[in-house]
């Protein structure tokens, strides 16, 4: 009986250590994939480590994570334990209170601290960024030192700190060299608590940080919807780091003690204590890197650029970096919505790339500057289709990024051009492709398609129509099992998991030449007719340099680079053409042009009172699809 | 040593300021509109009808709470067994176990989360296994089980080392008594060391719960776009769009739900910790 | 009355890590018997306890219990219950439950488990507590609760892990009678284990004392205090003067150069035994009428009785010349710094293994700062010792390079060996100055190390032996000059416990009866 009890367990130990290590392992294995996929292994490269120190970005979310966690672990190593012996010593009315008031970020779901926070930096316009994060860091971390550091307070002898101070020792030194001593066991675990809480957090970071300052967490969350292997390098980094420590911090000592026999415990606990702090700043000054020194037109200034995720060609901010001395900071948003909401409530940034519609806005809204035309040389370079349209009729605000269309993206191998010609956008409520479908997450395009297959307009105002449109939506995500996804669709479609998609013409582009046997179609009820520009807002802290960066971004090379990797149309004549045609990246792929000139297509227009009906029926329907998910 | 009292103010001002605050900010919001000051804000409780009057919103609390039910269950299923095997083995076998465990949760989060994805993407690893064991062509990316397992992989260990913990704490002369009484092993471990590891668990169960009915990435990352649960409706309330008094409310009603859960649990644990208090 | 037999050890032996716990014990135990296994902490009772308990299995040997082996049987089929050292009661449980616990293991019907335990709480004295949390009462009604639990499943033996240990003395004294009260009671056999000599006198109807895992003497407390079977039972058990003695023939024992009669026989002629004598069978009589003669050392009163120690042999000593002389001290340039320090013999055998800071305490040597008062280190000797009879300088330097210049005389110095006592001591002449005697704290022990005195076994060198210091001189009024220092140790010295009393250096007889002799066969116990 008992053997087999010894079975059972050593099979339930030996199973558990592979489910804790195996994605691990897996995720190392991958980071040395030659190729992008998660799944098939074709060879080694090295090549995503080169990405990931390339990429400032990960570099910087590194040192952000580490350089946090450390301060966090130790002030609030330093404060919950001076706090704690305090406590102690105090009335059992303030101890329990104090209690009380720490039980509310370890009681309260993560979220809930996080937007608390969040509400008390913007209220009081603590502006966001590296200090709040490190606030929220100490401000969750303490509460959990003094946990582990209070009951060995108060186990302790109530006469130690007389004693001392009866021989001689002032209070200060009857803390430092008494009491101190007595509880280091519970200050080193309060310690390690703190720091693992630190490193792993993500919800009170995201909400809490601004400025773009990234920890890991957060870039791996708004990294992660397209598949990025760079990830899996970083993680592997992480690791390593980790590993290198715990080993250091066992060796250390073990060396150290060679020197001085008489190693006693607390000595050790200390020591390793010690290295794990030196290993830590030591693997963070290597993260940081060397930064170089040479006189450029911007050096040292910095460009704040909030744009959506993988927006951009890999090289343009290095090079516009190296061109221009600056240092570019970049934060992405999910939806023009997300970025709304941050530029009112009065983050600054120096550049945005937003959408038609919310330009429109921002202009109602006087959250954004005239621009310095003179200053954009290269606008010359642009094409017509991109110009002058009707959320800036003057081009006075805004500087086109990408432009495109919103379309059909589907598997050749189950759906054909006639079929959807004739159907449309209600193809969407064909049985045939029940479980087989995804709608990308943006209220404004959703609704769009939703009214061009009702027939509608997609500015209308009518609540009438939105309400039909509501209905038809509601009739797509809960009969047919439509997936709502964001960027994500972009890999799951190339690699043809669903039939049929709604994206925009850019990804439909970048889609089709992953995959041939994808195609990309626009209904002939009509599209959005799109296009993103770039702004500077109204409390932009360097709108020279912003200007610098919207002239470099019209440029030949900027805008090649931009397209080529992105698959976003070009607003950069030269490069759209040169794309499209013979020998380009997209030579022949009917997405990388979006149609022109078609009447039934419109683009969107700003309206307050639409907007939030949209986004209210929007968000349900969201939850509607949730619940009808399983 | 009256004057190390002192010591903790500073510390009493920081809870207020950075632990109070924000927690009466989400109740100010909750209860206001858009567009207040501070000076000048009128109450409603608009927000709280609003959630409670849609059956949409309702599903999706408590489509979060089974979630977290489940996700706490599978953990407790997991991580007690673990728990107790780890906890008889000799003293340095059990070290090593324990480190092995704390070890993941040193690793981000989000990075133990996004792992995953490879191995359960279509034509991963757990794919071929599963094709290999003859399961056929499991679909397990974005489904509630990949949303599961996530959660399960992240949180477990907080259930084991608690639980290992409370183990550790019992007095082994304990189970000899049992013995000498004349429990058998397992009624040994049926009145004596379940009983006296439930501080333990419950700790464990706090430590799951809570996170796992807040959670939002791993819904994210691993359920896919169009799974949304009440971390994801509060997230969308203040990111995407815009509704933070909705979105404190939103929170308000969690929070009191989790302190209701507490308070329930605590009542559980308040037996047992009378009696540590004794001590 | 004729009982029976219900527990053999046979031959057990345990060891852990490759350490003998257990040498073989061999242990009979008899029905309704309060029998106690005594010694030291390791002395390997508490395993024997464990393994008839079945917490633990003997490495070798059988337990037979009841006529029937049970090595192999786990502990919860055993028909005998344990009381826990720390009594091990299940705190998520209340008294009723902890009592009931074996019971309803049993599934014994809910009114016959009431009953049952409503039985044990009268007879613990604990009525009305039964719906207590255990984790309140005091250890007192802890241990009653624990006592209970056990005693509750009707076991044959019930055995008892040091139970008393965590109670404070009064309560001890309650529960030691209550324990024999409640045994007396329920009539089953007690194993109880502790060290402490006077419990297991107090209560037990049989003594098992143990030593390093070997049974020292099975028998009744009087049996066990008055023959003790070896000197370390006699000095285990009560208090004992223990004096290495040679059997000159049957009724004649010889210690300390003096014959005595006695009442014991059958050791061969002229062998080495050891006497004990109790300090309660000796009498203090003039000198003229004591058997033997001493002098007072010390009176202790202790209550009903004084405890006199008496030297009865003188020990060994050994005197040596204190030259007190002027303060030699250097004042640096500046006058910020002050060192002094004092000439000093060494024996030529120690040259070798002398070092710095030996140095520095034999010659006492001090820097300080005159201004503060407060002390600075020495920090370099400079010398050429070299281990030949002669003198040689020594300088010493402060860090700030003050210096002075002392002599080493490196001498051979004879000790004084008494063979008899089989011990040595040996002590130097030395120098110091009026003001060093003067501030002395504790003179005796400043005195012991400025001569570098040392006492020690001959069988033994690096056992020390305790020296005391004589002197004629006081401290406080000490001038320059030469004065004589006596080491020595203390010879037999005997323990008496009288009503009456005695003054501290008088010289008195003393006197005991034959038969409170007890000659005893030496054991050589290996470490």
């Amino acid at each position: 009986m008992k053997k087999k009890q010894n079975l059972w367990g050593k099979l339930l130990i030996a199973f558990l250590i592979i489910f804790f290590y195996a994605p691990i392992l897996y995720m190392i294995i991958f980071s040395f994939n030659e190729s992008r996929s998660l799944t098939a292994f074709s060879g080694f490269s090295l090549k995503w480590y080169r990405h990931m120190l390339e990429s400032k970005d990960m570099m910087e979310a590194l040192y952000t994570t580490f350089s946090i966690a450390i301060l966090a672990t130790l002030i609030s190593t330093v404060a919950g334990t001076i706090s704690a012996i305090g406590l102690s010593k105090s009335k059992r009315i303030l101890r329990e209170a104090v209690e009380q008031m720490n039980n509310l970020p370890i009681m309260n779901p993560d979220i809930v601290t996080a937007i608390g926070l969040m509400l008390l930096f913007i209220t009081f316009q603590v502006e966001k960024g590296y200090v709040t994060m490190l606030l929220a860091h100490v401000a969750f971390c303490i509460p959990y030192v003094i946990l582990s550091v209070m009951p060995k307070v108060r186990s302790l002898d109530p006469n130690l700190a007389d004693a001392a101070m009866d021989l001689g020792a002032t209070p200060l030194q009857a803390l430092w060299k008494v009491i101190v001593p007595q509880i280091t066991p519970g200050i080193v675990s309060g310690a390690l608590i703190a720091f693992t809480m630190s490193v792993d957090d993500f919800i009170i970071s995201y909400f809490v940080t601004g400025q773009g300052v990234k920890n890991l967490s957060i870039m791996v969350y708004t990294m992660s919807k397209r598949v990025n292997p760079s990830i899996n390098a970083v993680s592997t980094l992480v690791v390593v780091i980790i590993t290198l420590s715990l080993l250091l911090i066992n060796l250390i000592p073990l060396l150290l003690e060679n020197y001085s026999e008489k190693g006693r415990k607390r000595r050790k606990l200390f020591l390793r204590t010690g290295a794990l702090l030196g290993v830590a700043v030591i693997a963070v000054l290597a993260v940081r890197g060397k930064e170089r020194l040479e006189e450029k037109p911007f050096q040292g200034q910095v460009l704040r650029i909030y744009c959506p995720g993988e927006y951009m060609g890999e090289n343009v901010i290095p090079d516009f970096e190296e061109l221009t001395g600056a240092r570019v900071i970049t934060e992405y948003f999910d939806s023009n919505e997300q970025m709304y909401i941050k530029v009112a409530n009065g983050e600054t940034y120096d550049i945005l790339v937003p959408s038609d519609y919310m330009i429109e806005r921002l202009i109602q809204e006087k959250l954004i500057q005239k621009l310095d035309r003179e200053k954009i040389t290269n606008s010359d370079l642009l094409v017509k289709e991109a110009l002058y349209l009707p959320y800036d009729p003057e081009n006075e605000y805004s500087v086109p990024y990408f432009w495109g269309s919103v379309g059909i993206v589907y598997d050749t191998g189950k759906v054909t051009e006639e079929e959807l010609q004739e159907k449309g956008y209600n193809i969407f409520l064909d049985p045939k492709y029940k479980s087989d479908i995804y709608l990308y997450d943006s209220e404004r395009d959703s609704f769009m398609i939703a009214l061009k297959a009702l027939g509608y307009s997609m500015n209308t105002k009518e609540e009438e129509q939105l309400k039909e449109a509501y209905q038809w939506l509601e009739r797509c995500v809960s009969t047919m099992d439509a997936e709502i996804v964001t960027d994500e669709i972009i890999d799951n479609m190339a690699q043809a998991r669903k039939a049929l998609g709604i994206v925009y013409s850019g990804d439909g582009a970048y889609i089709m030449s992953e995959n041939e046997e994808m195609g990309y179609f626009e209904p002939l009820e009509g599209t959005n007719l799109w296009c993103d520009a770039m702004v500077i807002p109204k409390n932009a802290d360097n709108p020279d340099l912003a200007h610098e960066f919207m002239n470099y971004l019209c440029s030949y090379e900027a805008a090649y680079d931009n397209s080529d990797f992105v698959g976003y149309t070009s607003p950069n004549e030269e490069v759209m053409e040169e794309l499209f045609s013979e020998g380009g990246t997209y030579e022949g792929i009917n997405a990388y042009l979006p149609r022109a000139g078609y009447e039934m297509d419109e683009s969107f227009h700003y309206d307050e009172e639409t907007k939030k009906i949209i986004s209210n029926l929007w968000s349900k329907i969201k939850i509607v699809a949730s619940n009808a998910g399983k | 040593m009256k004057k190390f009292s002192q010591l903790a103010l500073p510390y009493i001002i920081w809870a207020v300021l950075m632990l109070v605050l924000p927690m009466l900010l989400i109740a100010l919001y909750s209860f206001t509109n858009q567009g207040n000051t501070i000076i000048s804000f009128s109450f409603t409780l608009e927000h709280y009808g609003k959630f409670f009057t849609d059956k949409d919103f309702l599903l999706v609390l408590s489509r979060s709470l089974m979630i977290a039910v489940k996700t706490t269950l599978l953990c407790l299923m997991i991580g007690y067994p673990a728990a107790y095997v780890i906890s008889r083995t000799g003293e340095k076998i059990q070290n090593f176990l324990i480190l092995m465990i704390t070890v993941p949760t040193w690793i981000n989060m989000l990075v133990r989360t996004y792992a995953w994805i490879g191995l359960l993407s279509e034509g991963g690893l757990v794919q071929k296994i599963c094709l290999w064991l003859g399961l056929g062509e499991v679909e397990f990316l974005y489904t509630e089980g990949a949303v599961l397992l996530g959660m399960v992989y992240n949180f477990v260990p907080f259930m084991i080392l608690q639980i290992h913990s409370a183990l550790c704490k019992m007095d082994g002369s304990l189970l000899e008594a049992a013995a000498d009484l004349g429990a058998n092993e397992v009624e040994a471990f049926k009145q004596v060391t379940l009983p006296l590891s439930l501080p333990g668990v419950i700790n464990g169960i706090t430590l799951v719960f809570l996170p796992a009915v807040s959670s939002f990435f791993i819904p994210k990352l691993l359920g896919g776009g169009q799974f949304f649960l009440i971390g994801n409706l509060i997230e969308n309330q203040f990111i995407t769009a815009g509704e933070w008094n909705f979105g404190s409310a939103i929170s308000m009603i969690m929070a009191v739900i989790m302190m209701l859960l507490m308070m329930l649990v605590k009542k559980a644990e308040s037996r047992n910790q009378a009696q540590e208090e004794e001590k | 009355m004729e009982k029976k037999k219900l527990i053999e050890f046979r031959n057990i032996v345990k060891n852990f890590d490759g350490q003998f716990v257990l040498k073989g014990v061999n242990l009979d135990i008899y029905e309704n018997e309060f029998v106690t296994l005594l010694g030291p902490s390791g002395c390997g009772k508490t395993t024997l306890l464990r393994i008839l308990g079945g917490f633990l299995e003997a490495d070798e040997g059988h337990v037979v219990f009841d006529g029937q082996e049970i090595s192999k049987i786990p502990p919860y089929e055993r028909e005998l219950n344990t009381v826990f050292q720390k009594y091990a009661l299940f705190p998520h449980l209340s008294v009723f439950e902890n009592i009931a616990f074996g019971l309803k293991i049993k599934k014994m019907s809910k009114d016959v488990i009431e009953q049952k335990v409503m039985k044990m709480l009268k007879l613990i004295g604990l009525e009305g507590y039964e719906n207590k949390n255990v984790t309140t009462l005091s250890g007192g009604q802890q241990q009653r609760v624990a006592i209970a639990r056990a005693l509750v499943n009707e076991p044959k033996v019930l055995l008892l892990d040091e139970p008393l240990a965590a109670l404070d003395l009064k309560l001890r004294k309650e529960m030691q009678y209550e324990l024999k009260r409640i045994q007396q009671e329920v009539g089953i056999t007690f194993i109880f284990v502790t060290h402490d000599q006077e419990e297991a006198l107090t209560m037990s109807d049989k003594i098992v004392v143990m030593r390093s895992g070997e049974i020292q003497q099975v028998g009744t407390p009087e049996e066990i205090y008055n023959e003790p079977a070896n000197r370390y039972v006699a000095g285990f058990i009560g208090e004992s003067n223990i004096i290495p003695a040679v059997m000159v023939e049957d009724y004649k024992v010889r210690f300390d150069d003096i014959t005595f009669d006695c009442v014991d026989f059958g050791f061969k002629e002229n062998e080495s035994v050891d006497v004990v004598i109790r300090p309660e069978d000796i009498d203090i009589v003039s000198k003229e009428q004591g058997k033997i003669t001493g002098e007072v050392l010390s009176v202790l009163f202790k209550g009903v009785h004084y405890e006199i120690m008496v030297e009865t042999v003188p020990g060994t000593t050994v005197s040596v010349n204190m030259h007190v002389i002027r303060n030699t001290d250097v004042t640096s340039a500046d006058g910020k710094e002050k060192i002094s320090a004092n000439d000093f013999y060494v024996d030529i055998e120690d040259v070798d293994t002398l070092d710095d800071k030996e140095i520095i305490a034999l010659s006492n040597a001090q820097a300080w700062n005159p201004a503060t008062d407060e002390y600075t280190s020495v920090a370099r000797i400079e010398h050429q010792l070299e281990p030949q009879v002669g003198t040689y300088p020594v300088a010493f330097f402060t860090a700030g390079g003050t210096k002075i210049e002392k002599r080493i005389f490196v001498v051979n110095q004879p000790f004084v060996k008494n063979e008899k006592a089989n011990e040595a001591v040996m002590a130097f002449n030395f120098f110091i100055t009026v003001d060093e005697i003067r501030e002395s704290h504790a003179l005796d022990t400043d005195l012991k190390t400025w001569a570098n005195a040392q006492g020690w076994k001959l069988s033994d060198e690096n056992t020390s032996v305790e020296l005391f210091v004589d002197y004629d001189f006081e401290a406080g009024e000490i001038k320059e000059g030469v004065y004589k220092v006596t080491f020595s140790t203390t010879g037999r010295e005997l323990k008496i416990h009288t009503t009456d009393a005695a003054k501290e250096g008088e010289e008195v007889g003393l006197t005991f009866f034959a038969e409170d002799i007890h000659v005893m066969s030496k054991v050589v116990f290996e470490e």
